[in-house]
């Protein structure tokens, strides 16, 4: 259902036809001004047609180079390759991984492998100073081998007639 | 050969080719594509029409040009999405208006510009078929500048939806569908539009065109 403002300028630009046309020229029957409006509308049509024209455009092809370079200005911004997606290792979550990793392999390190170390220098110690230690006794022979069966290293003294207590193994 | 023994030579001439002349289509896919000299032929196609209807809704050149290249830089940014339901133009012109339109808004805002759809609302019974007079100088021609200038003025009062419409119905001489098209509403609202816009400027320029 149109309103009376859409017929009216349907009707004034020609655009009501048939049965629309007859009907709305009956509704404007109790109008007699309308004709004179419907006039007046196209008058001014035609005074605007005749008084309005915009300038030409100066220097076109400038208005194109100046485009163009806006285009080219942003494209890197938006058509370049395509963005990666974010890694999921960012500078500060490699920090944080690195000094979570370096502390656990400091308390790894304070908790097992100080021990051990401390057990094999320990031992280390003690064949050596077996081994530096003087025999006056030619016959006595000291053989260090490390036995896989028993993961122990095994200190093997041929011709030791006794362990003197200060070097007795603990 | 000919009857004499003498070697026939025949000029064969091929018709003068006429340039192709891509369409519309042709270009909007090679911008898809990313080419930009297709788009500078689409601009060169369609930038004085643009231009012209833009500063006529804005009746500043430099404004004008500035609207027309933010407008189609906006084109070239969306051309990917053009699926072509309606032709460039009509999409085009539906960008630029948008454009135009968001730019006297803004002015609207910020104080620039005087428009006012009161002017019809309070004045104008669309009942009535009495416009009310504005300035009038019986019987007193009046100079093609002064005319000009009163249009530009009738004009700059109209809010940017009716300046369109009337500018797009009486200057470009759009249908009515191309002009919902291009503003992105029904047919009905730019009916109404236009009469309303109409009755504003038989409002003021009763007088200017009554004494030509």
């Amino acid at each position: 259902m149109k309103t009376f403002e859409e017929k009216f300028t349907a009707w004034v630009d020609g655009r009501l036809t048939g049965a629309e046309l007859a009907a709305f020229e009956r509704e404007l029957e109790a109008r007699p001004e309308a004709t004179a409006e419907k006039q007046a509308a196209l008058q001014l049509g035609d005074l605007l047609r005749a008084h309005i024209a915009a300038p030409p455009l100066r220097n076109p092809d400038f208005f194109n180079h100046q485009l163009l370079q806006s285009i080219r200005q942003q494209q890197p911004q938006s058509s370049s390759a395509p963005r990666r997606s974010p890694s999921f290792w960012s500078l500060p979550r490699m920090a944080f991984s690195g000094a979570f990793l370096l502390l656990l392999a400091t308390i790894f390190y304070s908790a097992a492998v100080p021990n051990t170390r401390r057990e094999v220098r320990h031992n280390q110690q003690y064949v050596s100073n077996i081994l530096n230690a003087r025999s006056d006794d030619p016959d006595i022979t000291a053989t260090s081998f490390h036995s896989k069966e028993n993961n122990v290293n095994v200190l093997w003294l041929d011709g030791l007639g006794y362990m003197p207590r200060d070097h007795k193994l603990k | 050969m000919s009857l004499d023994g003498e070697p026939v030579t025949r000029s064969i001439t091929a018709p003068a080719a006429a340039p192709v002349v891509p369409e519309d289509g042709d270009l909007v896919a090679r911008c898809q594509h990313g080419d930009t000299a297709a788009f500078s032929e689409l601009v060169t196609r369609y930038r004085g029409k643009v231009y012209a209807m833009i500063y006529n809704m804005v009746h500043n050149e430099q404004d004008a040009w500035d609207l027309a290249q933010d407008g189609f830089l906006k084109a070239w940014k969306s051309i990917a999405r053009f699926r072509g339901q309606s032709s460039f133009y009509t999409w085009l012109y539906r960008i630029m208006m948008n454009v135009t339109i968001d730019s006297l808004r803004r002015r609207h805002v910020e104080g620039e510009t005087e428009f006012d759809d009161s002017i019809g609302l309070r004045n104008i019974d669309p009942n009535s078929f009495t416009t009310p007079r504005t300035e009038a100088l019986p019987n007193e021609k009046i100079a093609g500048d002064e005319i000009r200038a009163r249009i530009d003025a009738a004009i700059s009062r109209l809010s940017p939806e009716h300046r369109a419409v009337i500018l797009m119905r009486e200057i470009d001489g759009m249908e009515y569908q191309e002009i919902a098209d291009s503003l992105g509403c029904s047919i009905g609202t730019v009916m109404s539009r236009l009469f309303y816009a109409r009755k504003k400027m038989q409002s003021m320029l009763r007088d200017v065109y009554e004494n030509l």
